[in-house]
């Protein structure tokens, strides 16, 4: 049973259709990413599924029970660090911690003692008693994450949580990250960072426009693709389709086409020679070929048609 | 419970991060006291003035002083030759008083005219010097039926029966309205009414606005606190701000203004807190309402002013004509004011303020309630 279990979640602004009948499970100890674009409705999801907003269908099961029957008691499981810095900017860093800690139910002496505890776990002792306003970008990060942890929720929803910060601070904060799932945490992580899913989360879940394309370990979505080899030719195929060329279909399936780049999978398990071979031999004049590890973009790419950098 | 507390705890530990709310809740509060009980009143309790009056005691006997506590006891404020500046009218004693009194002799006080004196101080110091005058002869009467002749009077009898108790007494009350709250007295409560008023509907409007915009608000409501919880909790910091506001004001008009809430102070504290909840209600009303910091401080200000002005903050309802006083029990700033004046300047105890009370109620639940139907994340 996981810790929490969406099951068919639909969300709608009026026509748009912003979250269309999703399902995942994330279980304890793993980091689940939810990987889209800026407005796939990975903020909607987890605003649906933290109790912000009423989905028109679907249910959330949080610990094995459906968050509507008593939703403070699901809320209690979980923590949840939004994607925007939603802290008291006047007030310390202690502070802002033993506010939300005492929120979330702890008595005030706990509430001291953990946020010491998470203070040195986010190397913010130093400056704890300087107003948030005077942190770094990262340093807020950190703390904006930590008011999420003083109650030590099972279940930790994070939006997009190393938005705007120097690589540093992502990799202090994936870090940490790192240490609270190795204690047992169950995380839901949303990010458009590929290298973030990639290197951080044990499952991914592809969103856009609403609807989970693809889920399962990155292995698994890299073999989506139909083997561990990826190639990109460079050429002029303004005026010329895959589809004519002789057998092409049968052995290569084309992840993206421009005007001047071809992007293929190779199909089956065939040496990545004999591949190239077969490219080179294309009845079209090839500038530069590239081959390369499938990566969750090339994934993306085959899903939607689109680069998840555009 | 405990939610409501640690929400309404931190709300106002925050409003006190900032240097301007000092500013706004005790500085400019207080010059605005000062100012407004100035201008409404001269030295002496409001209902029972004392205009100043120069005095020239040139006797060197007792009697002289004896009629200076005479004047004194009949409600002049006297001044002496070096502190005339504010002096109505002044009264000039002849050296040789007590000499004429004592040996029946009719002797002339002076009184002069001063000029760019105000004619109600000069009218009511006439009246008064008239009455210093009855009261003396009536003493003297009085002394030498009990002690002998006049020329053998002492100060020690003179006094004995100026102190004995008067045998009528005339103990006379307004009939049928009220008199017109003044000077610190009326501006004590008045701009702690206005204050309040605009410091809870600011501050609770303009912050909630703020914690809108920036995802606070939302953090709240993912955490295990319900929505009602949030609201009151909100209100909750408002109103332990405008208690703090309330306090400070009070004991400011006792010990700086000398205006005397001694007795009605419970009543005057629970009036004043009942205020503040119906204020905070309208401040996160209205931060629920408008989407923006400057929007509401803007409307927050606008509707504050107009509030104290037509609740009769800035001037006694008891002047205003009768549509004008209509309108302000339609607002809390008036209720307010009425239940403030019974208890501080009319002498009014608790119960005369049962009816302001029953009103600010239904006005707290009412702005309670839709607080809560309109607060959003």
């Amino acid at each position: 049973m996981g810790l929490l279990r969406v099951e068919g979640l639909a969300k709608n602004f009026g026509a748009i259709r912003a979250v269309d009948i999703i399902s995942f499970e994330v279980r304890a100890g793993e980091i689940y990413g939810l990987l889209g674009p800026n407005g796939a409705g990975k903020t909607t999801t987890i605003s649906m599924i933290s109790g912000l907003l009423k989905p028109d269908a679907g249910e959330v099961f949080v610990g094995g029970a459906r968050f509507g029957s008593d939703p403070q008691q699901a809320k209690r499981h979980m923590g949840v660090v939004p994607q925007d810095l939603a802290l008291y900017e006047e007030l310390t860093g202690r502070e802002n911690l033993e506010f939300w800690g005492r929120l979330a139910g702890l008595s005030a002496v706990e509430a001291k003692r953990r946020a010491t505890e998470l203070l040195e776990a986010l190397a913010l002792t130093e400056r704890a008693r300087d107003a948030v306003k005077t942190y770094s970008g990262g340093m807020k990060r950190r703390i904006n994450l930590g008011c999420a942890l003083l109650h030590r929720p099972p279940l930790l929803l994070l939006d997009e949580p190393t938005v705007g910060i120097d690589p540093q601070g992502r990799a202090n904060i994936l870090e940490f990250i790192g240490r609270l799932r190795t204690g047992g945490t169950g995380i839901l992580y949303t990010t458009h960072y590929l290298e973030e899913a990639e290197s951080l989360c044990h499952r991914i879940g592809i969103i856009d426009h609403g609807r989970l394309l693809a889920e399962g370990t990155l292995k698994e979505l890299q073999e989506r693709l139909g083997g561990d080899r990826v190639f990109v030719l460079e050429a002029d195929f303004k005026d010329t389709s895959p589809e004519a060329w002789d057998g092409f279909h049968e052995r290569f399936r084309v992840l993206q086409k421009s005007e001047c780049q071809l992007v293929v999978a190779a199909l089956g398990s065939r040496d990545p020679s004999a591949c190239l071979k077969d490219l080179l031999n294309l009845p079209v004049r090839i500038a530069n070929v590239m081959v390369k590890r499938p990566s969750l973009n090339d994934v993306f790419l085959q899903l939607t048609g689109r680069d998840l950098r555009e | 419970m405990k939610s409501i507390l640690v929400i309404g705890h931190n709300d106002l530990r925050l409003f006190f991060k900032s240097k301007a709310a000092y500013v706004w809740l005790f500085a400019v509060p207080l010059m605005f006291v000062y100012f407004v009980g100035a201008v409404n009143r001269g030295p002496g309790d409001p209902a029972n003035r004392k205009p100043p009056v120069l005095v020239e005691n040139l006797d060197t006997n007792f009697l002289g002083r004896v009629f200076l506590d005479e004047l004194g006891a009949q409600g002049m404020w006297l001044l002496d030759p070096t502190n005339r500046g504010s002096a109505a009218r002044t009264v000039r004693i002849p050296p040789d008083f007590t000499r004429n009194v004592l040996q029946g002799k009719p002797t002339k006080v002076e009184y002069a005219e001063r000029e760019d004196s105000a004619e109600a101080d000069a009218a009511l110091l006439e009246l008064r010097l008239v009455r210093a005058l009855i009261a003396l002869n009536s003493h003297l009467l009085e002394t030498v039926t009990r002690f002998g002749p006049l020329e053998r009077l002492t100060e020690n009898e003179l006094r004995q029966a100026m102190n004995r108790p008067d045998p009528v007494t005339l103990n006379a009350h307004f009939a049928g309205r009220h008199p017109v709250p003044a000077g610190f007295n009326f501006s004590v409560p008045a701009i702690l009414v206005m204050y309040l008023m605009m410091n809870l509907l600011i501050f609770g409007g303009a912050t909630l606005a703020a914690e809108r915009r920036n995802g606070v608000i939302k953090r709240l409501m993912v955490y295990p606190v319900t929505h009602a919880a949030v609201v009151l909790g909100k209100i909750y910091g408002l109103l332990l701000l405008g208690a703090a506001q309330t306090l400070f004001l009070l004991a400011a008009g006792k010990y700086a203004f000398g205006v005397n809430v001694g007795a009605n102070l419970p009543g005057v504290i629970l009036v004043l807190l009942e205020f503040s909840w119906v204020a905070g209600s309208l401040g996160v009303l209205a931060g629920s309402l408008l989407p923006a910091e400057d929007r509401v401080a803007g409307i927050c200000v606008l509707a504050s002013l107009l509030m104290a002005a037509l609740g009769g903050c800035w001037w006694p309802l008891e002047l205003a004509p009768p549509a004008l006083k209509a309108v302000a029990f339609c607002l809390p700033t008036g209720w307010a004011l009425q239940a403030l004046h019974q208890l501080i300047s009319f002498g009014g105890g608790l119960g005369a303020t049962v009816k302001p009370l029953l009103v600010l109620a239904a006005y707290g639940v009412g702005a309670n309630l839709l607080a809560a139907r309109f607060f959003r994340s």
